[in-house]
């Protein structure tokens, strides 16, 4: 029976090849789009699953909630650790990493170079985490304060002969004795890193320790199994809101800390404003789900219609079969295997396809994502379930319908159903909602398109281009000014700065204080230490007032230059009343005989970018205090730019041999902040195209067969005098028609959804009609193109051929 | 073997009942080749598609081998029709995509006969009726009474113990009119029971009895013996 079955679907699916072409083609355009998606997906969802009990693990974070809303944080105070392990029974262990950049200089007879990826731990670090070891040690190789752990990498680099185990590798120029050699860390631990050092390493006093607001420390806190977290985490908000709260409740904020499983850290602490986690986006992932499971239901739905249309061609098989004693059962079998078998089809083509496509993934997304049916017998076999269960969900309900023909009236050569105009009814339902799947993808695509370019090409008030920065080491950061004139001697080096505070780089959040008749006020602002070349090396303008000048004595002490949004934030008024205004900073090394900087504003400079553009500008206060100084930045010209740069390490030798020059430029810094949207973008532009195209194909078949079905109505409406325009028209019409609905139907949710993605930018672009317009014009266009084809065709064909044949 | 009683079958036009059948009653017996006769219109296709239960009257009761069809479960009904009945087409109506052979073994499979068995019936068939040389042929590669021949041997394989033709003959030439209907001879003088329909004094002659249809009516029956 089976056999049979085969046989009749191979035959038809031979038989007709276009149909099978279309159908086939279009669902494997839909499934690959899946499977490449659902292997990212998939990847995204395997953060943190290989750590044994990682069910019991979780991270602290907190919500503080001032006047400028709510914000997440996963770095918190040294004590959360110390308290919760030592007052709740149900902690099994805590462990700590001190918040740091991560960057430190290693050294190990001549070779020597900055390595990113550095933790400072608790010693409990590798019994949380327990990663694999070449050499050493797990449960010691934290103890002390001057071991280390590298990775296989570092050992390779540093020791590319020797058994490190033992050796010294100068870390900052401390020695440090490796203690262990990490085997290749998981792709899928959602901390990076190449060495870890223990915490006292660190040096921090024993009284920073027990501070309850130093919020340098990410803690993982492991339970016992069966612990009611919620319970410890209400027990845990209230103990720190006794020790914490009463600091922070006078001014209206509040201060709560929650447990975060260990298996939502990659892909729910987006939110966060300080972690060293590899974060993830749950919102892009589930959107581009969204977006895929879109294209399938398109291809799913080319499926439907076409077989619906085409049912009426085997009308007589299905008439003669239930004649001849096939029972309803039957036919729904044989009808629904045949679409089974034109998608296994489609998902083994589908399966090469993203087998090919695998590394481009792998290059855009960064991951090392592997997939290999053939080799993996259970993804092999999820593939074939895939398979038959997108052929029963695309072939039910035309195999429900084929199969209720009636024998009587196909056997008597009349339309099959009575009511025929119910499928027609039904395929055009169809058409629409792909239609407006299509223009939802177009519309967002083309926002999303515009957002991105407005954030590109938006003034940020400062220019960004061309300017190189450093760190300066301690030495060179209490005199950087001979290292400036030095640069300065070259031509390619426009001008020189020094100071703490460059835009996209790490800033210093601090407040203000600004006296009043009724008292001082403070004012939370950015504040930038700079020196005398700032504004003119990054390119700000001042509005009103001047910029810092050495022909000004006072500046140094007593100079303060606000943005336009301090102006409006602290209630100067206008930029013109600004000048001259009182304000008052506490130092962050107070001096005996000035711990206090007090002062006047002396200019206003126009807001600036130094966040992202997802960030509103906030008020931010320029100053001069050179104890603060951290780096250097310098405008170099474009021309000559290699020239300048061996001059830049040339010189920076001879002032600082003991360190090798790490720099990098202010633009890169930038690009980072922009690239989830940049690549959200790519991928919407790609899906965007695969769903159109997939629409399209079932479109064009659904034409096809049209025109077929209208052959004799056409032969003879061209006897009776139309001409092939009039044909034409007659054909398209029908279809441009549920087109045009789909985009009226698509318009309101692309607005809505599009809508509140761009409310997470403050800065951002209006959704303006053009769009929409746009969009039911390339829809109609495409649509058209795509019906035209066979509208022509069958325009253009001699009436008498078809008129014969009947 | 076959008994209808007071079938009724109307359709509904502009609010009126138009009848096709109208009260017949009639009775085949095992054996007989009856040849069903009419105007167009005269409501003789319907009359066969009743006996082939493609089609329900709207009133009447039909008696097949003593069980009372219409009162019978849609299951049961259908297994004693697909035991049964095998009906001839005057279309032919084979399955394109099926070969000669698949198409004669295709109601086998809905009986849910065993392969070897199937096998050897199908091979009886094709010997009887000297296609064997065709086995692997589609329909379209076959001339028309190559294909009523076909048709014949697909309705045969169940073993019928009644026959029905729509006009077997009338998309056939008459040199393939006359192989049909003496193949169709033969069968009946082997115990085949047969009801045909058919436009043709000559073809209707071949039976051993005639009813004539007229507006849905019996209009006499003569036994022809």
């Amino acid at each position: 029976m089976l056999k049979n079955y085969l046989k009749t679907a191979f035959r038809n699916l031979w038989r007709y090849k276009g149909f099978s072409l279309i159908n086939i083609s279009s669902l494997a355009v839909g499934i690959t789009c899946c499977l490449i998606i659902g292997l990212f997906v998939w990847d995204e969802l395997k953060y943190d699953k290989f750590i044994p009990e990682g069910e019991n693990i979780y991270r602290m974070y907190t919500e503080d909630t001032d006047v400028n809303g709510t914000t997440s944080t996963a770095s918190v105070a040294p004590m959360f650790a110390t308290y919760l392990q030592s007052n709740y029974p149900e902690v099994e262990s805590t462990t700590r990493l001190l918040m740091f950049n991560g960057k430190l200089l290693l050294e190990v007879n001549g070779i020597s170079s900055y390595e990113n990826k550095g933790l400072i731990a608790d010693s409990s670090f590798f019994t949380m985490f327990p990663l694999k070891f070449l050499r050493g040690d797990p449960k010691t190789a934290l103890e002390g304060a001057t071991s280390v752990v590298i990775s296989e990498t570092l050992a390779k680099k540093y020791f590319p002969d020797a058994d490190p185990i033992g050796k010294i590798i100068k870390i900052d120029k401390t020695d440090f004795a490796v203690k262990g050699v990490l085997a290749e860390i998981p792709e899928h631990f959602h901390l990076d890193l190449q060495y870890i050092i223990p915490m006292p390493a660190a040096g921090v006093e024993k009284e920073r320790m027990e501070r309850w607001t130093w919020n340098q420390f990410f803690t993982y806190v492991k339970v016992k199994p069966g612990t009611n977290v919620q319970l410890l985490q209400s027990k845990f908000q209230a103990a720190v809101k006794k020790e914490v709260h009463r600091e922070f409740a006078a001014d209206g904020s509040s201060y709560v800390p929650f447990f975060q499983p260990l298996k939502d850290i990659h892909l729910k602490s987006s939110e966060f404003i300080y972690d060293n986690a590899k974060r993830g986006n749950s919102v892009y992932v589930k959107g581009l789900s969204i977006i895929v499971l879109f294209v399938l239901i398109i291809a799913c739905f080319n499926f439907i219609n076409l077989a619906t249309a085409r049912s009426f061609r085997r009308a007589k098989e299905i008439g003669v079969r239930k004649v001849i004693g096939a029972h309803r059962s039957q036919l729904i079998f044989q009808f629904t295997g045949e679409t089974i078998l034109f998608s296994v089809i489609a998902v083994v083509l589908a399966a090469l396809a993203a087998y090919l496509l695998l590394p481009s993934l792998n290059a855009f997304t960064g991951k090392s994502i592997s997939f290999n049916p053939i080799t993996d017998p259970a993804l092999g076999a999820f593939l074939l379930a895939t398979s038959v269960i997108i052929g029963i969900l695309a072939g039910i309900y035309p195999a429900l319908f084929m199969s209720g023909f009636q024998p009587i009236r196909v056997l008597k050569g009349l339309k099959p159903v009575n009511s025929g105009g119910s499928t027609i009814g039904l395929r055009q339902a169809l058409v629409i909602v792909q239609f407006a799947l299509s223009a939802l993808l177009i519309i967002c695509t083309i926002i999303v398109y515009n957002q991105m370019n407005f954030l590109q090409k938006k003034d940020l008030g400062f220019n960004k281009d061309q300017i190189l920065y450093f760190d300066l080491p301690g030495d060179l950061a209490k005199d950087p000014e001979t290292l400036k004139s030095e640069l300065l001697k070259s031509t390619g080096i426009v001008s020189v700065t020094a100071g703490y505070g460059l835009p996209g780089d790490q800033l210093a959040g601090d407040g203000v204080i600004i006296p009043g008749k009724e008292g001082d006020r403070n004012q939370s602002v950015n504040l930038f230490i700079v020196d005398h070349d700032y504004i003119k090396t990054m390119g700000l303008k001042v509005l009103t007032g001047r910029d810092f000048s050495k022909e000004f004595k006072t500046d140094n002490e007593e100079a303060f230059i606000i943005n336009e949004t301090a102006v409006k934030e602290m209630g100067f008024g206008s930029t013109e009343q600004a000048i001259g205004q009182r304000l008052k900073w506490d130092k962050w090394e107070p001096d005996s005989i000035n711990p206090v900087k007090k002062g006047k504003v002396i200019g206003v400079v126009k807001d600036f970018h130094y966040k992202s553009l997802h960030e509103k500008v906030s008020s931010a206060v320029l100053i001069i205090y050179p104890e603060a100084t951290v780096k250097m930045a310098m405008k170099v010209k474009q021309e000559e730019l290699p020239k300048t740069l061996d001059y830049i390490k040339t010189t920076w030798t001879k002032f600082s041999p003991a360190y090798p020059l790490d720099y990098k430029f202010l633009d890169e810094n930038f690009e980072a902040m922009y690239q989830s949207e940049q690549k959200l973008s790519t991928l919407l532009w790609i899906f965007t195209m695969m769903a159109i195209f997939v629409g399209c194909l079932g479109l064009f078949g659904l034409a096809a067969f049209n025109a077929e079905q209208r052959t004799k109505e056409i032969g003879i409406r061209k006897v009776l005098g139309a001409s092939s325009l009039d044909i034409v028209t007659m054909l398209s019409k029908n279809f441009l028609k549920p087109v045009l609905i789909a985009s009226i139907i698509a318009f309101p949710v692309a607005w809505w959804l599009m809508k509140s993605w761009l409310e997470d930018f403050p800065y951002r672009i209006e959704i303006t009609a053009w769009v929409f317009l746009l969009t039911a014009a390339a829809s109609l266009l495409i649509a058209f193109l795509t019906v035209s084809f066979h509208a022509v065709k069958a325009a253009i064909s001699n009436p008498v051929k078809s008129l014969r044949t009947e | 073997m076959i008994q209808l009683k007071h079938i009724f079958h109307w359709v509904n036009q502009g609010g009126k009942r138009v009848f096709i059948l109208k009260d017949i009653n009639m009775e085949v017996n095992e054996g007989e080749f009856i040849s069903v006769m009419g105007a167009s219109g005269s409501g003789k296709s319907t009359l066969l598609h009743i006996l082939g239960t493609i089609q329900e009257p709207n009133e009447g009761d039909y008696f097949l081998k003593g069980e009372s069809v219409y009162q019978l479960k849609e299951k049961q009904r259908s297994l004693l029709m697909k035991q049964n009945i095998g009906i001839v087409f005057q279309a032919y109506h084979l399955i394109d995509e099926l070969t000669v052979y698949e198409n004669i073994e295709t109601p086998l499979l809905y009986l849910n006969i065993p392969a070897s068995e199937r096998k050897a019936r199908v091979a009886e068939m094709l010997d009887k009726f000297q296609i064997v040389g065709k086995k692997d042929l589609f329909p379209s590669q076959l001339s028309g009474g190559q294909q009523q021949i076909v048709g014949i041997a697909r309705a045969l394989i169940i073993e019928p113990t009644l026959l029905l033709a729509d006009e077997p003959t009338g998309n056939l030439n008459s040199k393939q009119g006359e192989e049909i209907m003496n193949i169709f001879k033969e069968l009946n003088q082997e115990g085949v029971t047969i009801v045909q329909v058919t436009h043709s004094e000559k073809n209707a002659a071949y039976g051993t009895r005639i009813i004539t249809l007229s507006d849905g009516q019996i209009e006499h029956a003569k036994n022809d013996q």
